[in-house]
């Protein structure tokens, strides 16, 4: 059936990749290098770029002064930084007197690059560069004038701490690559760009410390990198699903933050980092199961207040995991172990409900999800009356109908809250997927069910693994690292870089880089 | 499986051992160490681990020798394909046998002591499901199992025994020698097998990083499992006395009855989950040695496909006894017998005959030279 299926998606798929007789001219254009005629030139990029319809493109045609050869500056008015052109290059050359001087020597701009073809050219322009093709010369001058538009750097939305810095990615691979540079001013970093799309030329920048990162890893990630064949991947959200080994497990096996410190104490730690336009945010890989788990904050905070936080949120996560689903198994299968007045309680409360309990968690579950859910696309100025209605109004209404007992609002509520606690947002979903899965397992089988379940799960958790690195890993398989797992350790002593990234240099103090 | 390929560690390894081991304190075995010794069980339990010293040592020795093979290789490669086979085809059955007649006990357990109810299939399905689920997975990932929950079974089976040693009448452990000293070395003997899991660890020897902490690792878990098992006899002695001891099947699961915790007066679903973790991971390795076993005499590299088949084989045949709380404690107890001339003989069966073709090979050897 399955093959059926994949049968018919390729042979659509086939299909739809026959060639285009104008593509394919268009291809043998790009293909071609520059002429030694100024006119044909333009000619033919005017033709590629549709001009005039295309109200952004710009050809200005220049003779230059004094040797009175014709020149022509291309460029995208929209991402270029015009004024900049008009100040280095349109009047240099218009200005020039001298007439044995070569064109590149009039421009005062500060680097000049060399196109011999019209791809590289091409590529160049849409980049925001500008292009200056010359009579007589058959490369042309690549000018670096980008200037893309985008916001300013902000603070950070999701990933809030409270002491340490509040600075966040933008969407600006530009901006972003200097926040990093910013806290890790190193010669030995490399910002290594690779091409990840087809046609909407999409680039993603790799940064890493060269003589830190293991090379198999970097020649693992960019490897992957470099066989995606995708005609654009917008941003790194999308990019994460195509790097993933497991796409449809529930657990996330690549981090994503939008912190700049974090992805540089990354880095100095071995690991490599996507950073990318348009995405505000960064890739970490490999990445385990306790750095999503960790926050930033834990390292910034004293060493009793840090561990502190991390023993809340393990419970947290507990918690919110195994609440509902506890409180079924015992209602449902072990309601022994409850006190006898507490069972009386809760005895009491349900008499009049008429629903099952693991229906009524369930129901209850999913009032909460879809509350949440809503909560988020709501408009902001009405938030909080949603808020209000969902939590409060809904929750006692639904008591007072007995429909639900109060137990359970207690029970699910918990479960629900204590979930924030795990910010990050991958582990958040997972979490809160896998609490259904458990509350199906306790209704099924009770306490036998859900230890069934876990055991399972760790089975699972120990199996997978990012980028050759296990999850759960430097608590078991052990490495030498610096023991950050559930709780961290005196910065003094930790020490070690982990030692499952085989980092080329795995002690952290007393040593360059 | 692309990782299964790599080694365990010695702290998985020794988590594997402490787990299959370790956890039989917690089924009928205590109860078959007391049937005969009455109050000296725990002296009986003592004398298994101390004569499992012949054994494991002779294993560890012909190993060591043959680095980098496991046990079946080792048979072969010294009693040639014939008798190696018969030895291992032997050893798998036994293996198997215990496979079921524990897996039937565990499930008997769960289904008498908690959930009356349930249907014994539905949990012995589930129980080998889970199992079959964690062996096709692999031995790192079962050794890195066992290593992460180690910890959190351990504490809760220490409070366990803790509380059944402040609960109980040390006075109970009186007289010494209960049924007689030579009860005791009778027990001693026969009940021996109950290690006998060490002989299956030459097994996953070649896995282990290296031979020394294979070594090591088998050492240490020898010494522990024993003080674990002769603490725990011993722990419901005083807390139960030999007569209620020698008639209750599980003394485990009675003991974590008799605690109440302040207000909390039915505890014993705090401590049953940590104790079914023990026991998927028990399953989930014997699991994964009986079919490797059979993988290598059956020559089938891919032997994780096997593992349903295996897993399917023993629910039907462990389910198939009726009172199973009798029958199977029977079944047990002439299982051990019968084991446990076989676990002190292979190896000193191997140990002899590797001395005899060392000898000879050391010789071919000089004349080389």
């Amino acid at each position: 059936m399955f093959k059926k299926l994949k049968k018919i998606f390729v042979s659509n798929e086939k299909k739809q990749e026959e060639p285009n007789p104008n593509n394919s001219k268009e291809k043998e254009l790009k293909e071609s290098s520059i002429k030694r005629q100024v006119d044909a030139n333009i000619s033919l990029l005017k033709e590629i770029y549709n001009v005039p319809e295309n109200l952004d493109v710009k050809f200005r045609n220049v003779t230059v002064g004094g040797s009175s050869q014709k020149c022509c500056l291309i460029f995208i008015s929209t991402i270029s930084n015009v004024p900049m052109l008009e100040d280095n290059v349109i009047k240099p050359l218009v200005n020039n007197k001298e007439q044995q001087k070569r064109v590149p020597h009039i421009l005062t701009v500060s680097n000049i690059r060399y196109a011999a073809d019209f791809k590289t050219a091409l590529l160049e322009i849409n980049r925001g560069n500008a292009i200056l093709i010359a009579d007589g010369e058959d490369t042309a001058f690549i000018i670096e004038s980008a200037n893309f538009k985008s916001r300013g750097i902000e603070q950070v939305q999701n990933e809030v701490i409270v002491k340490g810095p509040k600075e966040a990615f933008t969407e600006s691979a530009g901006t972003n690559i200097s926040l990093l540079r910013k806290r890790l001013k190193n010669e030995n970093m490399v910002v290594e760009s690779v091409k990840i799309s087809e046609r909407s030329g999409n680039e993603v920048a790799m940064l890493y410390v060269k003589n830190l990162a293991n090379e198999q890893l970097i020649g693992k990630v960019r490897n992957r990198l470099q066989s995606l064949s995708a005609d654009a991947i917008q941003n790194l959200p999308l990019l994460e699903q195509y790097l993933e080994d497991r796409k449809i497990s529930l657990f996330p096996t690549i981090l994503y933050t939008e912190r700049p410190d974090r992805a540089a104490s990354f880095i100095e730690d071995g690991h490599i980092v996507l950073v990318m336009d348009n995405s505000p945010d960064s890739l970490i890989m490999p990445a385990t199961f306790w750095s999503f788990f960790h926050t930033p904050e834990e390292h910034y905070l004293r060493f009793p207040f840090g561990n502190f936080t991390r023993a809340l949120r393990i419970t947290a996560l507990f918690i919110s995991i195994f609440a509902s689903a506890i409180y079924v198994a015992i209602t449902n299968y072990h309601s022994e172990m409850i006190p006898a007045d507490l069972l009386l309680a809760i005895a009491s409360t349900r008499e009049r409900v008429p629903f099952p309990i693991i229906v009524e968690i369930l129901m209850m579950e999913m009032a909460f999800e879809l509350i949440r859910e809503a909560g988020l696309r709501v408009p902001s100025p009405i938030g909080p009356t949603i808020g209000i209605v969902g939590a409060l109004i809904l929750g006692q209404a639904a008591v007072e109908a007995n429909i639900i007992s109060p137990v359970v609002i207690i029970v699910v509520a918990l479960g629900g809250l204590t979930s924030f606690a795990v910010s990050d947002i991958s582990l958040n979903f997972t979490v809160r997927l896998t609490r259904f899965l458990f509350i199906l397992a306790s209704g099924a089988f009770g306490i036998y069910g859900m230890t069934a379940f876990f055991i399972v799960g760790i089975f699972y958790m120990v199996s997978i693994s990012s980028f050759g690195v296990p999850y759960l890993s430097p608590m078991s398989p052990k490495y030498k690292s610096s023991n950050d797992t559930i709780f961290r350790r005196l910065l003094e002593n930790e020490k070690f870089r982990p030692g499952y990234l085989k980092p080329k240099d795995i002690k952290k103090k007393g040593n360059e880089a | 499986m692309e990782s299964s390929n790599r080694k365990i560690g010695i702290r998985e390894y020794m988590a594997i051992a402490f787990l299959t081991v370790g956890t039989k304190l917690s089924d009928d075995t205590p109860t078959l160490l007391v049937s005969e010794t009455l109050t000296a069980g725990w002296i009986a339990a003592l004398l298994t681990g101390i004569i499992s010293i012949v054994p494991v040592l002779l294993m560890i020795k012909v190993l060591s020798v043959h680095k980098g093979k496991n046990f079946y290789e080792v048979l072969i490669f010294l009693f040639g394909k014939l008798i190696g086979n018969l030895i291992a085809m032997v050893l798998l059955l036994i293996a198997f046998s215990a496979l079921i007649i524990d897996s039937a006990i565990y499930t008997d357990i769960i289904d008498t002591m908690y959930f009356t109810t349930t249907p014994a299939i539905v949990i012995y399905g589930v129980l080998m499901l889970v199992c079959t689920f964690g062996a096709k997975k692999g031995l790192e990932q079962i050794g890195s199992v066992a290593w992460l929950l180690l910890f959190y079974i351990k504490i809760t089976l220490f409070i366990v025994l803790l509380y059944a040693w402040q609960g109980g009448r040390p006075s109970f452990i009186f007289p010494l020698w209960g049924g007689g000293k030579g009860q005791i070395i009778k027990a001693g003997i026969t009940k021996v097998s109950l290690f006998a899991d060490f002989l299956y660890f030459g097994m996953i020897a070649p896995l282990v990083t290296s031979f020394k902490s294979f070594k090591k690792g088998t050492w240490i878990a020898l010494a522990v499992v024993t003080i674990e098992l002769t603490a725990a006899v011993m722990a419901y002695t005083i807390l139960l006395d030999y007569t209620t001891l020698r008639l209750i099947n599980y003394p485990f699961h009675e003991a974590i009855r008799n605690i109440n915790i302040g207000f909390l007066t039915n505890v014993e679903m705090l401590f049953f989950p940590f104790w079914l973790l023990a026991t998927f991971i028990r399953f989930s390795f014997y699991l994964y040695i009986v079919t490797m076993l059979f993988g290598f005499i059956f020559k089938i590299k891919q032997f994780s496909y096997v593992l349903p088949v295996v897993a399917t084989l023993v629910v039907f045949i462990g389910i198939a006894p009726e009172a199973p709380t009798f029958t199977i404690f029977q079944l047990r107890e002439t299982l051990l017998t019968i084991v446990s001339p076989v676990y002190i003989g292979v190896p000193c069966l191997m140990w002899i005959t590797s001395k005899i073709k060392g000898g000879t090979e050391n010789e071919k050897k000089m004349e080389k030279n």
